[in-house]
This record gives C-alpha cells, structure tokens and sequence, in this order.
C-alpha cells in the first residue's frame, strides 16, 4: 500500500483527508513488523498511527493503556465510524468483559484496550491463547520507567512480553513525555526498537504563568479574585486529597462552580465527575493527579496548580492536556517558599519504604507462601507499603507473583539474589535533582516553555513570547487584605467531612470540627490524651457543638453514645457527657468493649486494624438501640474502623441511623 | 537460557501430527546443522524452507501455520516466566543429561518445564516406583533405600502417585535429600501441590518438572506417559512393588528390554505380586534394605522365562508423552473414532491399537454405537490428592 492508497482509506474510513509525515511514517514500519518508540506532544495524532495500522492489518491489535477514561472516549470515538472496537476494564462488569474476549476470539474486534494490570488476570490470560493477536500497543510507554514521572510495576509484564514477541510483530510504544533518559531506559527495555520518532514538545497555545506567594490564603484570594476571568472551564492541581476537598468548597462558599476529584471516589464517581467535566457542568475540577492525562477534553482552557510537582516531567505531563484544541489556554503555577516543598520532598524522601520493611517481607516469604492480605498481617504493615515492597521485589527476581487457582500468591524464589536497596538511593537522587529542576523554572526569568522542553530533551530556538517572563507579566497577590475576612469565616465554618462508604451499615458520613493538623486542635487533644493534661477543654467542646449545628442541627437524636477507650481513659466519655448535656441529647454508658483491645495505631494497615475490633463491642441492653437514630462520638478519626464497626454492631441491633461526630480528622498518619 | 526464545520453543512442540523425533531433527537442523535461529526460520518462505531444512510440503505449511500463533505462544510464556517457571530445551546445557542419554533423540522431550533448583537435574538420580497400592513392606523398602539414596546425594525421581511415588518423595524430605517431582500434567495446573512442597522448592531440595504443555490438566493417559521420563531421568531404579499389569510393569519390561540395569526387591515366599517375575525376566533381586542379593536361582529363573512371557504377553498399550498429549488434546474438542483420531493426529497406529489403548483410560467414554466413538469425561475427573 502506497500513501495515497492509504490515504484514500483514511479520508473513507476515518474521515480525515491526510496523513502527516510522522504519521506515516510510523505506519509504514507498523505495517511491514517493525517496533517503533513515538515520542509525541499530546495532540499530535499518535492514536491515529496505531487505529489506521490495525483496521489494515487481519486480526486484533491489543492497546495496553492505564486511562480508562480515555480508553472509553476512544472506543466510542472508533465505534462511531464503525470500526469494531471493545475496551476491557476492571469498572465493567465480568460478563461484559467475558463477552467481549469471546468476541476478539471469534475475530470480531479490530482493537482491544485492556489496563495493563489485566496482564494479571488468568481468564485473560487465556483468551490471549486463542485470539488471533496482530499488533501490540504501549500506550503511556513512559510508564515503564523508573526514571519517568509515573512508573507503574503493571507495565512490567507488558515489557516481558514484548521481549517474548517475535521479533517480525508489530510493537508500538508511544509517550508524550519522556526525558532522554526515559525514551534511553524505554529502549534498553522494551529491545530491538527499529526506530524511535521525538517531536517538538512545544505548546504554542500555552500561557505559562507562577504566582509567588506567601501564605495558602493567598492563593485562595487570587483564584477567588480571578478564577471567572479564565476562559472556558479547567482543572485545578492540590497536591493532596484534603485540599482538592478545602478548595472546592472554598470555590463553591464563593458561588463559583466546582467539584472534586481524588482517589478517594469510587469508580462510578469518577466516571460522573469525568462525564461533568466533557459537558462543562462546573468552571472547574479540584484535584489530585489522579484525574489527568486520561481525559479527552479538546477545550480545557486552564489548569492551575496550588502545589509544585515533584519535577518538570510532572507539571509538563499534568498540564499536557490543556488546550487541545489549540485555543489560547492559560497555564498556572503558585508557589509559597514557606510551606509548599514539604510535600514534594516528603515524597520524594519517601518514595520506598525503609529497607527493614523488605527485609520483613522477604522473610515472611521465605517462611511460607502467602497472600497479599497474609503478608499484610506477617509484616504488619500499610497496603500500600506492601504494594510498593511486592513491586519491587518482582522487579528483581527475589519473588513472584504466582496463581493458585484464582487467587495471588507470593512465592521466595529458591535461587534469589540479595535485595539490591541502593538501586532506590539512585532513583531518589535523581528525583531530588528534578525537584531542583522544578524549582529552577519557578525562579527562571527566561521563557518558561523553553525550559520545560529544554528540560525534555527538545532544543527550542527563541522563546514562546507568551509565558509571564516574554511578556512582563509577572502576576502578584497584592489585594490579600480585601479577602482576609471573607476567607477566615469560610475556614471557621469548615468542617471536614467523615467519609463512610461501605454498604449494609446504618452509620452515615458525619463530620468533624477540625483537621487534626490545623490549628491548635490536634496539640490539645495530643497533650490531653498523652501527657495527662486532663479533659478536653471548652476550646475544643466549643468547636464541635458548632460542627453540629451547622450539619445536624435539624436531626432529632435519640441517644448519644461514645467509642470505649483503649487506652486514654475517661476523657472521651467525660467529653461525650458534656456534649450531651449541652446538646440536650441523652446518653448512654452501655457501649462496652467485651475484651480488651491492642492501640489501633500499632497496627499499620486498616485491614489489621478492622480485624482488631471485630466483634468486640457489645451492648448491655441490646433491645434499647432499636430504631434509635444515634450519634456517636469520639476524639479522633483516623481510619475510622471504630466507628466503622461500632456502626455495623449498633445496625445489627436495630439502629436507624448512626452518625459520627469527632473533634479532629488526621490526614495521613498525623498522630 | 535466553528467555527470548522460549515463545518458540513452546511453538514447536505443538507442531500438529510431528512427532517426537522430528521436531527435535528440526532443533538439530536449525541450531547445529544451519547454524540458524528460529527468527530465520519463521521468516522464511515455503520453497526456502523446503530447500534449505529439507522439509516436505506438509511440514513446510506446519511451519508457516504456526508462525500466525507466535504471539499466542507469547503470552503463555510470559505467564510462565512471570509465575516463576523455566522452560529448558534439549540443546540447552542444564537439560538432563541423564534424560537425553536414556531417551535420545528419538523420545527426549524438546523442552521440559520447571519451577524449583535446576542443578538438581545434573546429580545422580534414583526412581523408586511402585504400585498405588502398596504394602507396607514395599513402603519400608522405599523409606530404606530413599534414605541410603539421600546419605549419598542421591536425587530421588517421583512420579508424584500415591502408594510407593508418595512414600518415597516424603522419605526423600524426611532424610533431607533432593528430589524431582515429574509431573503427569502441565506445570500450571500443579496449583496447591506448589503450596505443599514450598518450603522445599525455596531450599532448592525439590524440582517440579513437567514434559507437557503448560495448561494440560491431570490425566490418566498422562500419568502413563510420564512414567518413561521417571525411568529415563534416573541412573538407577528401584522396585518396590509390582503388579502383572500396569505402570510399573511395562516400564520395568521396558527398561530391561532396553537393558537397563533394575533393582527389584525380592520379595517373601507368600507375597502375591510380580516381583518374583520381573526378577526372572532379568531384575536384579536386592534385599529389604536395597543391596544386591547373591541369587543361586538366576539360572533356574531362566528357565522359567519362556513360560512366565506366555502368560503375560498381553501387554497394556503404551504411548509416548506427545501423542499421548495430542489424542487427549483431540477428544477434549468432541466425540471421535479412533480412526479419526488417527486421521487427525497423524499416528501411524492401527484402529484397533488406539481402541484398545483408550479403553484402558479412566477418564475416556466410549459411545454404545458402531463404530465406537470416544471422548473424555470432564477435564478433571480424578484428583491427585
Ligand atoms: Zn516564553
């Protein structure tokens, strides 16, 4: 097939007249079993190389890509112009994806997204046997390196695979981000690329702007001033969960339309925030990265970032998505010298666990063959640690991760090498040098685009002429006194929030009068609860009958109970009762522990922590609860699974509805 | 071992209707007489492929069939490396060369598959074998010279069955030695047996071995066909306990055939099994503790030959491991006649060869119609545990 042929396809099949160069390029070498790295600004039209190659090539092209969001969008995009095409997510229900891999075997898929954490799963693994497979595609490639931005230990079987392709098939990997150092690591590993495409990175749309500041409120100040004035709809980065939830509700104390996003919602959440987002239900998202390079919005005309990134890499990824469409699209940085490096090096210092902590685990597989949830209780340790630990345990040969019938294992391998821990110390070094990196473009006073993608291993001639520095735009707060008022009553009414999502339970979200961290609350309750400083003072009863009124005012309780100390003696139940009293709320003292209890904070991972309560509490006269509509106190909300599993018992007994209330939330691992 | 290359090791084994021999011929061809790889080979065109490996039109399409299954081959291997599992070709220097030296080119397996301690392949090895069914004199006997075998590094062989197999992998552990398990199924169908040996795999005291695809869930056609690769992965063996028929039977009478060396306990006077027989057939009668016996009956036993062959000439059929592989693989899609099978599998057996061997499987049905149609009754139907 010659260019025009294609071409003449291509305006048929896809409705677009012509291929760039690149594009064919690529799909030339895909088309007679080549492997290509494609390095490419968001944009481009790298889809367009591997979607053209598969609907010419007899067979199913499988996508490995880890956006769901964008998976779907694609597949709808490619259904609509009636090319067969099917995505395979862990969000869909198991008979669809059953459905669908019976249809790539019957040969009725031209392409198959799948997340690469389906290498994991055996029904897929089977069907792979049986599929007539014409083409491979890495989609998010950078994600194979631990030198990129976002390493995912998913990614590595998709590179074991590769490797076991024969070398006639053909295998496409392509990123919009990767340094040198990345697309020479994504070469090392993925083996006999034959050629390796690197665009220019430059966004000529982007307004790149940083605004210095010198405390979080006046950030709030400038996007309360401001945040209307942008044009379109956009996304703004927090750093951390908490935040992402501050924001927004600062956003909508001002009437402007906002919604957060985080890891913390589940998949169905995510999907509506998603859908919102495509049809400009708000001005704005708040969030994490976790919402991010997955959308496929051609319009979004800012992203703002509250928090520094960990590196260049980072924020060129995280605003990559803005302004698709071409359109002027404003891009911005705040940065606080005072307090907003602590996040970024707090990861970065922590990116892997102490090395005793794989030493636990070895040992513990080394003793037997266990489980996820058998290495959590062996190592007492955080779900996440172990994920991090397993990964790179894998990573280098000293364990597998094995099926045994349908459930994981984790096996010590007999012949395996010593753990290599100074492999991380590199990797952290090189993180500390690109938050240098980043910091560095905060204080540059050249183009800033120039940086980033000089940064990225492109070589910009001139300058962008449109960041603040071309233009002698530096933007500064100077109008913070006009804000003062308005965002200290907003802060004095905010209560975060206790999130309750399990199902079969009675107990309702409920709220707390503070985060532990902020202010003086969480010291208080610390030297009350530590150093024998007596009861919780007036302060902190004060705060939480506000917290009530302002959310549970109009409810009409007919019991209050409290949590059973473990170990801070009456101080809570002291609490409860002048709560009670001032409420007007009767209490109850029947809420008893059965046996007595480990400190839930020796415990690291919230599954050790729920096994610990189970069944522990008891009620002395059980028929009393019994269409009571309850609230429940304690100091702190932490994992919640007291409360958790006080609400489950208080369900069984009858109860119609059970409401925590704390002082304090932790964001964390304050306490 | 370069991993790279396991997805086509995996490929050739399952090259329809080749046999054994042939596929390794091809191995031969490539690797030492070409000096070629499998890279060339899958790109090469038909006529290439006839003129350069000297391969006939059928096997020319084989080929040029299989090479659309590549990436399907792939998948699988990843699996495999990724749950911690070796592929091992037979041009590879951690092979057995005990396997290679008993079997030759003609029945070696192309590749074999392992989990656990691969040196253990390069010791010398035992097999204790056994019926399922064993006395307990022939469980003592195993426990001897399963502990004689460890005190002198000795590798012992299993076939992981019940009865003797069992007995003499347990006193392998029990005395600390190394062991081999062989499997009469793929390796990732092994499931809980991994479990229950690990502490021994981590040490490096045990290997999982199998000759069979992967996937291929236990079966009694298996069990058979695994039973030449116990012999043949050991120096020397042992017998504990037979009977007329069966497993241990046809491979004692195979290996002597093959003149082999075989140690069978001699048994006592009231004993009701074949022992005795296979001593007259030319097994070297040992003691309760494993060591030779001085036996003034040799001569006499030779006599008796003659008529002791007479009575026990109807011989079981037996297969080897890869047409074994690929008639179950062909009665897991439908219900056939052995000359269909036959005509699929491109055996050169007789029909009523092949009837006969599928009747004596357990988990085969055969249809009351005529002709005889045979299929398999459910994928698991006996557990090993
Ligand atoms: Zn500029």
């Amino acid at each position: 097939m010659n260019r025009e042929q294609a071409e003449q396809i291509l305006s048929k099949t896809f409705c677009i007249d012509k291929f760039y160069d690149t594009q064919w390029e690529v799909i030339k070498r895909l088309l007679i079993g080549e492997r290509i790295l494609l390095i490419e600004k968001t944009g481009f039209g790298k889809s367009l190389c591997f979607q053209f190659t598969a609907t010419q090539l007899s067979g199913t092209t499988i996508i490995f890509s880890p956006l769901i969001a964008l998976m779907r969008d694609q597949v709808n995009k490619l259904n609509s112009l009636g090319i067969p095409v099917r995505c395979i997510n862990s969000n869909q229900e198991l008979e669809e994806n059953n459905e669908i891999i019976a249809e790539a075997i019957a040969g009725n898929i031209k392409i198959l997204y799948i997340a690469p954490e389906r290498m994991e799963n055996i029904d897929w693994l089977a069907s792979t046997r049986q599929m007539n497979i014409s083409m491979v595609v890495i989609d998010e490639a950078h994600c194979i390196s631990n030198w990129g931005h976002d390493f995912r230990p998913a990614y590595r079987r998709i590179i074991n695979l590769v490797n076991l392709l024969p070398i006639s098939f053909p295998v496409l990997a392509c990123t919009a981000t990767a340094t040198l150092r990345v697309e020479e690591d994504i070469k090392n590993q993925i083996g006999n690329i034959n050629y390796t495409y690197r665009g220019n990175l430059l966004r000529e749309n982007f307004r790149l702007f940083v605004i210095k500041v010198e405390t979080e409120e006046e950030k709030m100040a400038w996007l309360g001033k401001n945040l209307n004035n942008l044009p379109g709809t956009g996304l703004i980065y927090t750093g951390t969960r908490v935040n992402t939830e501050i924001y927004s509700r600062w956003l909508k104390y001002l009437g402007i339309e906002s919604k957060n996003y985080s890891a913390d919602l589940d998949a169905d959440q995510r999907k509506e925030v998603e859908l919102g987002l495509l049809e400009n239900r708000w001005k704005c998202i708040v969030s994490t990265n976790a919402l991010g390079m997955g959308i496929d919005k051609p319009d979004i005309g800012f992203i703002i970032h509250t928090q520094i990134p960990e590196s260049p890499i980072h924020y060129y990824q995280e605003i990559g998505r803005a302004g698709r469409n071409g359109d002027k699209t404003f891009i911005i940085l705040f940065y606080n010298p005072n307090a907003d490096d602590d996040l970024p090096i707090y990861f970065i210092e922590n990116h892997k666990p102490v090395i005793t902590k794989y030493y636990k685990v070895i040992e513990a597989l080394k003793r037997s063959r266990l489980g996820e949830n058998d290495i959590i209780r062996e190592a007492n340790l955080k779900k996440t640690e172990i994920r991090v630990i397993k990964a790179d345990l894998i990573d280098q040969s000293i364990i597998n991760e094995v099926l045994d019938g349908r459930s994981k294992k984790y096996e010590y391998r007999f012949d395996a090498p010593e753990l290599n821990y100074s492999a991380f110390d590199e990797i952290m070094q090189h993180k500390q040098r690109d938050f240098r990196k980043i910091r560095e473009y905060i204080y540059t006073y050249d183009c800033r685009m120039k940086y980033l993608t000089d940064y990225l291993g492109d070589n910009l001639k001139g300058k962008c002429n449109k960041c603040d520095n071309d233009t002698n735009n530096v933007k500064v707060v100077d109008f913070y006194e006009d804000w003062k008022e308005k965002i200290e009553t907003f802060q004095e009414s905010y209560y975060p929030q206790l999130e309750v999502k399990a199902l079969h339970t009675k107990l309702q979200s409920g709220f707390a009068a503070a985060y532990y961290g902020f202010s003086n609350v969480g010291k208080t309750i610390h030297k009350c609860k530590y150093k024998n400083k007596g009861d919780f003072p007036d302060s902190l009863l004060n705060i939480t009958i506000k917290a009530f009124n302002a959310n549970f005012k109009s409810t009409d309780f007919d019991l209050l109970l409290y949590v059973p100390p473990t170990e801070s003696g009456d101080l809570v139940r002291n609490f409860a009762s002048k709560l009670a009293r001032e409420l007007k709320i009767k209490i109850s003292h029947s809420l008893h522990k059965s046996k007595p209890t480990k400190p839930q904070k020796i415990f690291q991972s919230s599954l050790m922590k729920s096994e610990n309560l189970k069944g522990v509490f008891i009620y002395e006269n059980q028929s009393e609860i019994n269409g009571k509509k309850i609230l429940l106190i304690d100091d702190i909300w932490d994992s919640g699974a007291s409360m958790k599993e006080i609400g489950k018992y208080l369900t069984s007994l009858g109860a119609e509805k059970i409401v925590p209330l704390v002082i304090a939330k932790t964001v964390g691992g304050d306490v | 071992m370069i991993i790279n290359e396991w997805t086509y090791w995996i490929a050739i084994t399952q090259l329809k209707g080749w046999r054994i021999e042939a596929v390794n011929k091809l191995v031969v061809n490539i690797f030492h007489e070409q000096k070629s790889s499998f890279e060339e080979i899958f790109s090469l065109e038909r006529n290439e492929l006839s003129n350069r490996y000297n391969l006939n039109e059928k096997e020319c399409l084989d080929i040029i069939n299989l090479k659309e299954e590549l990436p399907n081959y792939s998948f699988l291997a990843e699996d495999l490396k990724s749950q911690g599992f070796e592929i091992i070709p037979i041009n590879s220097p951690d092979y057995s060369p005990t396997l290679k030296e008993n079997l030759k080119l003609k029945s070696s397996p192309t590749v074999i598959y392992i989990k656990g301690n691969r040196k253990i392949l390069m010791e010398k090895s035992i097999a204790i074998v056994g019926s399922r069914e064993a006395d307990d004199i022939s469980l003592e006997f195993t426990d001897n010279v399963a502990k004689k075998a460890s005190k002198e590094f000795k590798v012992i062989v299993s076939g992981f069955a019940k009865g003797v197999d069992r007995q003499a992998l347990e006193s392998a552990m029990k005395y600390t030695g190394q062991s081999i398990i062989v499997l009469p199924q793929g390796v990732l169908t092994f499931g809980s047996g991994y479990q229950k040996y690990y502490q021994q795999i981590v040490n490096g005291d045990v290997l999982v071995l199998s000759v069979f695809h992967p996937k291929a869930q236990w079966a009694s056609g298996l069990a058979m066909a695994r039973n030449p690769i116990i012999y043949a992965l050991a120096h020397e063996i042992y017998v504990a306990q037979s009977s007329d028929s069966g497993g241990t039977w046809h491979g004692v009478i195979d290996g002597l055939r093959k003149g082999r060396e075989i140690f069978v306990r001699k048994p006592e006077p009231n004993e009701k099994n074949a022992n005795q027989l296979l001593i007259q057939r030319g097994a070297i009668p040992v003691d309760l503790h494993g060591e030779i016996q001085e036996s003034k009956k040799y001569i006499e036993n030779a006599i008796e030959e003659k008529y002791i062959f007479k009575e026990h000439h109807k011989t079981k059929a037996v297969a080897e491991p890869d047409i074994v592989e690929k008639i179950f693989g062909i009665l897991k899609t439908g219900s056939y006649t052995s000359a269909e099978i036959i005509q699929k599998a491109q055996l050169n057996w007789k029909p009523g060869q092949l009837t006969k061997f599928l009747k004596e499987q357990n988990n085969v049905r055969m249809s009351d119609s005529t002709p005889k149609r045979f299929t398999i009754v459910g994928e698991q139907s006996e557990t090993l545990f």
